[in-house]
């Protein structure tokens, strides 16, 4: 199995025969200008720089003086977080533009012919043929009212040219090609009743339908869970060896890009920060935003949570078999239990000042568990205790004191923040409903509190909208802080921020966390923020517990598949740089 | 939820309807200074052309049209904007309370709402009229509980996407109570959506009050209106066709001119006003 | 999917009852009684007692409110209606021959202005932020403010009387037969169309223009699926599903306009009918005619709810 590291012979590949027979029709393809010649490059990328004109007519840069090559069967990884330009670049390379972008100058080249200056029938013809492009998220790239064999059969009839006979035979053996099981009769369904990973395959067979040289791929796993993901990537490595394609692989997640690209090329805010052979960026990355993205990855456990003493104290949180189900149907008392159920059987204990992570994926139900403790949703099972006394579900039953103790912060820093009042409003807020301050009184605490949280006093008077989104978590933070809480819930409240701020917001609050010796509940998918923050674990899965532990021991001697396989992931770029040919090793060996 | 001022600026569409509103608005407010009749007496002969005595000819009564068209909007303006005022309040506030509470409340004013959508509002303003009589308190108070229905969708929308947001969960977990929530936060967080949602239900209470006028179920005779000088018109419409047309372009220029103004300013603020309409 | 199409039929069942119920109780609710519309105060108060007990029972209203619904319900799915009170005709009579007069002309109005409204809503999303689209723009906003009885009488005035090729009342009898009514109705239907795909085509338009922005037309551009395949077989469906709930509830809007313009044009339908029976207090008539208007927007309701459930694969399996 070829590793992510070994180059490929650049020697542009025939693409195998079929056994059935059906030829494509190359009338549309472009001409291979260097039939044979090993040098040229499939895609060559020089100056790209596109732009849009805002509402008020100022022209904003989305993409900065790109310059790459391809060949053809090697991978490029592209790499930022949201708002880097990489997926209007990824659409570029095709001459889409979303909205009112265009290109400002520079040129793409595929097998050596331009592709900019061309009218949008010439643009059109070559799309799919020569260049082909793999969206995000399947769902909602699959037409819903349309079969998904119809779907493949259009393009094949449209692009291809193949009789109806013809493209249903093609397009069966396509999805045998992409793994699809039992394609007969995956063929008359419709989107909304295939799986995840299904519908993603069927997308991918969409867009090889016409053999195409480039393959142009925007997250094509993170709307998926990480066993699909696997498998997934594993289908997209076969693809590219079997056919010779080239692939443009953009991404967020290091991970993917050790696994599957040569090369990286890294973005923020449209520039190219950095970009090389991946092994070398991984291993001594020259920039420092590419030092902060790759040791968020690679250098899982650098610092580590200090193990927690045990303290023989009563819990401050004590869950048992807690359950929660979705109501089906309006509130007729017997629709109600019939629901799907979120959470169950869930079990946890939290002591004072200890800080527990629990980790799951989108559709775990680690949002949900979240909401219950914290008081938003009823639980439908099980009980809660706080501090030996009986918690209620929803916050109108609990005591005053129970609701100042456990206060939340939540994903989005911008939503968790009313835009139209000002940070001090908001912070001083909690004082005064609970504790019944005047309101000099809270906003003088409120000041402390922004102080502790490394912003001076004048952001007291600023709205939400006019601080950055590192700043606007730590004022949520100091709003929680403001209620004198004993337990904070922290539902992902790092995921929506830049990788550089990440690590500000974190520290900051562990050193808030062990002044005022509060319990912390960290809900996140990042087994790194779990490492960091957290003494215990507890791995989530489709509402029910797979594993808990401590940290330490759950990382290094992880004993449900699930945990494994969570941890293998995230590792990967790590086992990658060690070990070439271990890409898909199943048995994960944890690197301090 | 962006402000552009600036943008406004750039559509002419918008400010050809703010320009019509004003121009409007400035009339109905300073018509009883200027005037030079009075616009329910009996000053000529019946049915006279535009002359110079009388600018826009007489009315089949005798009486000075010019007078009688530029009072002609003040009631079935006040009508609308009372009407407008108490629906975009109303709906507001119900809106509000049933995306804020949800599960059974929020049922029961969906259906309530979809019910009383189905009945057609002249209909609607019949089954009243023929039992509580035409005052103008009537007509007001049910051409804003018709309204009302669109105002309440509209919100209950709006509320529903705010009641996700972080900063209400926050209001709720400190267990501040529903009136609490709903003033402290969400309200001030519709308040553009409402000001368009105004200016909608008024025009479209406009057009409502000015067609009731005209089948006689509105405001009656001797009130200058628009839509009761029409009904009179129309008996004379192929000899004196401008009884007609002069109160209908009135009445267009006036709904024109709210509707491209609102349009624009939504626009401008990043809001969907093309779903509410003029209907409903 | 039996159970879906089940579900929507007892639900459009259940609104029809509540409406029916809501007409019954707003004419109850209100304050006195037929008898104050058939006598004067003067007269009332120089009859004796006993007599006036009398009339009451034979006007039936001297039962309890429920039972008055009750036989208000059974009558009315029987077809009767009652009388009218003061020259005892037989409501149904009354409202026969012009219910099926709108009816005819509502469903002309239906057939020519969904079409077009599609048309106009689909140039109009295609050609978005050009200046076709703005055109269009502003003349369907112009084509909603204007009210229904102005563009009528406009209508008139430039097509009856300044060029004379329509007349400008409609002198078909009640009874004539329905295709005589509706060659004569070019002017009257072209009001209501004209009002129709304004207010329609906008609605279309905003969701003709957010499926042509979804990920799913994206991809397809992106493959070069040619243009108007995506557009006709990919986007219009999914613009259509939403919106036509949204068509089915302009149709209450609709019998509204076409009351307007039956008395502008003097057609012998249900608007006339529905005037004359608030300016005489005919209870009895309003009350059917709402009944009427109430079946004709619930059918209308449900069979939106149907085509969608055909349009949408995802809705069947609810």
């Amino acid at each position: 199995m070829p590793g992510v590291l070994m180059p490929h012979a650049g020697v542009l590949m025939d693409n195998s025969g079929h056994p059935n027979g059906v030829v494509i029709e190359p009338a549309d393809r472009m001409a291979a200008h260097s039939q044979g010649s090993a040098a040229a490059p499939l895609l060559q990328v020089r100056d790209l720089t596109i732009g849009y004109r805002d509402a008020v007519g100022q022209l904003q840069i989305a993409v900065d003086a790109i310059d790459f090559d391809l060949q053809a069967g090697h991978a490029l990884g592209i790499v930022g977080e949201s708002g880097s330009g990489k997926s209007t670049l990824a659409r570029a390379l095709l001459g889409h533009y979303r909205g009112a972008g265009q290109r400002i100058r520079g040129e793409v080249r595929i097998r050596g012919d331009l592709l900019n200056e061309r009218d949008p029938e010439s643009l059109r013809r070559l799309r799919g043929i020569d260049v082909a492009f793999v969206p995000q998220n399947p769902l909602s790239s699959l037409t819903p009212h349309l079969k998904v064999g119809a779907q493949l059969v259009e393009i094949l009839q449209t692009r291809a040219r193949l009789t109806a006979a013809q493209a249903r035979t093609r397009a069966l053996e396509l999805m045998a090609q992409t793994q699809l099981p039992e394609p007969e009769r995956l063929f008359e369904r419709y989107p909304h009743q295939l799986s995840g990973g299904q519908r993603q395959r069927m997308v991918i067979a969409c867009a090889l339908a016409c053999q195409p040289g480039l393959l142009v791929l925007d997250e094509p796993t993170t709307a998926l869970d990480k066993s699909t993901e696997v498998q997934v990537l594993g289908l997209i490595r076969q693809l590219r060896d079997s056919m010779g394609l080239g692939l443009i692989l953009v991404t967020h997640d290091l991970n993917v890009v050790a696994q599957m690209c040569d090369d990286v090329l890294v973005m923020q805010a449209g520039h190219c920060v950095e970009q090389g052979r991946t092994a070398s960026v991984f291993k001594k990355p020259a920039t420092p935003y590419a030092r902060t993205l790759v040791d968020s990855v690679l250098h899982l456990g650098v610092t580590r949570a200090s193990p927690h003493e045990a303290r023989l104290e009563t819990p401050l949180l004590e869950v048992r078999s807690l359950g929660y189900r979705y109501s089906s149907g309006g509130w007729l008392p017997w629709r109600r239990v019939s629901g799907t159920a979120a959470l169950q059987g869930i079990d946890l204990t939290l002591f004072p000042g200890e800080v527990v992570g629990v980790i799951g994926e989108s559709g775990s139900g680690k949002t949900t568990l979240g909401s219950v403790l914290a008081g938003l949703l009823n639980p439908t099972e099980g009980r809660l205790r706080f501090k030996g006394q009986s918690l209620a579900g929803e916050i109108q039953r609990r005591s005053q004191n129970q609701r100042c103790s456990i206060q939340m912060i939540f994903q989005d820093p911008l939503s968790s923040l009313n835009p139209r009042q000002r940070v001090g409003t908001a912070i001083a807020r909690p004082a005064q409903v609970f504790f019944g301050r005047s309101k000099q009184q809270a906003w003088t605490q409120a000041q402390m509190l922004l102080e502790e949280l490394g912003l001076n006093a004048e952001y007291l008077q600023r709205f939400p909208r006019q601080l950055s989104g590192g700043q606007q978590q730590r004022v949520a933070i100091a709003r929680a802080l403001a209620a004198e809480p004993e337990l904070i819930i922290c539902d992902e409240f790092t995921s929506a921020l830049d990788a550089t701020v990440q690590s500000q917001v974190i520290e900051r609050l562990i050193s808030i966390q062990k002044r005022r010796d509060l319990a912390l509940l960290v809900i996140t998918h990042d087994l790194g923020v779990v490492w960091r923050m957290a003494q215990r674990v507890i791995v989530l899965k489709d509402g029910l517990i797979h594993e808990q532990g401590r940290t330490d021991e759950v990382f290094a001697r992880p004993r449900s598949d699930y945990t494994q396989l969570l941890l293998a992931s995230a590792t990967s770029a790590s086992r990658a740089l060690q070990s070439p040919t271990t890409t898909d090793s199943t048995t994960p060996t944890f690197l301090p | 939820m962006n402000s552009h001022p600036r943008l406004l600026l750039r559509k002419p569409l918008a400010l050809i309807g703010i320009g019509l509103v004003l121009a409007h608005l400035i009339a109905a407010l300073t018509a009883p200074l200027w005037i030079p009749y009075d616009p329910t007496a009996l000053v000529g002969a019946a049915l006279e052309p535009p002359n110079e005595e009388f600018l826009f000819g007489t009315d089949e009564l005798g009486r000075d049209f010019l007078s009688r068209v530029f009072m002609g909007g003040r009631v079935a303006i006040l009508v609308a904007f009372s009407a407008g005022v108490i629906a975009a309040v109303g709906g507001a506030l119900i809106g509000l309370s049933a995306a804020y509470h949800g599960g059974a409340i929020d049922d029961l004013v969906c259906r309530l709402v979809e019910l009383k959508l189905a009945i057609p509002s002249i209909l609607f303003v019949s089954l009243f009229v023929t039992g509580f009589g035409q005052s103008l308190g009537v007509l007001i108070a049910v051409i804003a509980i018709i309204k009302m229905m669109g105002a309440i969708r509209t919100v209950r929308a709006a509320g529903l996407q705010l009641m996700n947001l972080g900063y209400v969960r926050a209001a709720q977990l400190r267990g501040e109570s529903a009136s609490s929530v709903i003033v402290r936060e969400l309200l001030p967080n519709v308040i553009d959506l409402l000001l368009v949602e105004f200016a909608l239900r008024s025009s479209s209470a406009l057009l409502l009050v000015s067609a009731l006028s005209f089948l006689g179920l509105g405001l009656s005779p001797p009130t200058p209106d628009w839509g009761l000088m029409i009904h009179a018109g129309l008996a004379a419409i192929h000899s004196e066709p401008w009884l007609i047309l002069i109160p209908a372009v009135c009445i267009s220029t006036l709904v024109i001119g709210v509707n491209f103004a609102t349009e624009g300013i939504a626009d401008a603020w990043g809001l969907d006003a093309a779903r509410g309409g003029a209907h409903g | 999917m039996l159970s879906v199409i089940a579900r929507r039929l007892s639900l459009s069942l259940a609104t029809l009852l509540a409406l029916a119920v809501f007409i019954f109780a707003a004419t109850e609710i209100m304050p006195g009684d037929a008898l104050d519309v058939i006598l004067s105060s003067d007269e009332i108060a120089s009859i004796p007692p006993e007599r006036l007990a009398q009339m009451k029972r034979d006007l039936g209203l001297d039962r309890p409110a429920l039972e008055r619904l009750g036989s208000f319900l059974l009558n009315a799915v029987q077809g009767d209606f009652g009388r009218t009170l003061i020259s005892k005709t037989p409501v149904a009579d009354i409202i026969a021959y012009p219910m099926r007069n709108s009816l005819a002309l509502a469903l002309l109005v239906i057939a020519i202005a969904f079409p077009l409204a599609i048309l106009v809503g689909i140039i109009g999303a295609c050609w978005h932020r050009t200046p076709t689209d703005h055109v269009l723009a502003t003349a369907t906003i112009v084509g909603y403010s204007i009210p229904e009885f102005v563009i009528g009488t406009l209508l008139v005035l430039g097509f009856a009387v300044a060029l004379p090729w329509f007349s400008a009342t409609i002198t078909v009898d009640t009874r004539a037969p329905v295709l005589e009514l509706l060659k004569v109705s070019a002017l009257p239907v072209a009001t209501i169309v004209i009002g129709s795909v304004a207010y329609l085509s906008r609605i279309l338009r905003v969701g003709m223009i957010e499926a042509l922005s979804a990920d799913n037309i994206e991809r397809l551009r992106m493959t070069g699926v040619p243009p108007w395949r995506v557009v006709f077989r990919h986007a219009l469906p999914s613009a259509v599903i939403p919106c036509l709930t949204a068509m089915a509830l302009y149709a209450a809007a609709l019998v509204s306009g076409l009351v307007v313009v039956e008395l502008v044009f003097s057609i012998p339908g249900l608007g006339q009918e529905l005037v004359r029976g608030v300016v005489r207090r005919e209870v009895h008539v309003v009350q059917a005619i709402a009944l009427a208007c109430a079946v004709i927007v619930v059918t209308l309701n449900l069979a939106a709810d149907l085509a969608v459930l055909a349009l949408d694969p995802r809705a069947r399996s609810q």
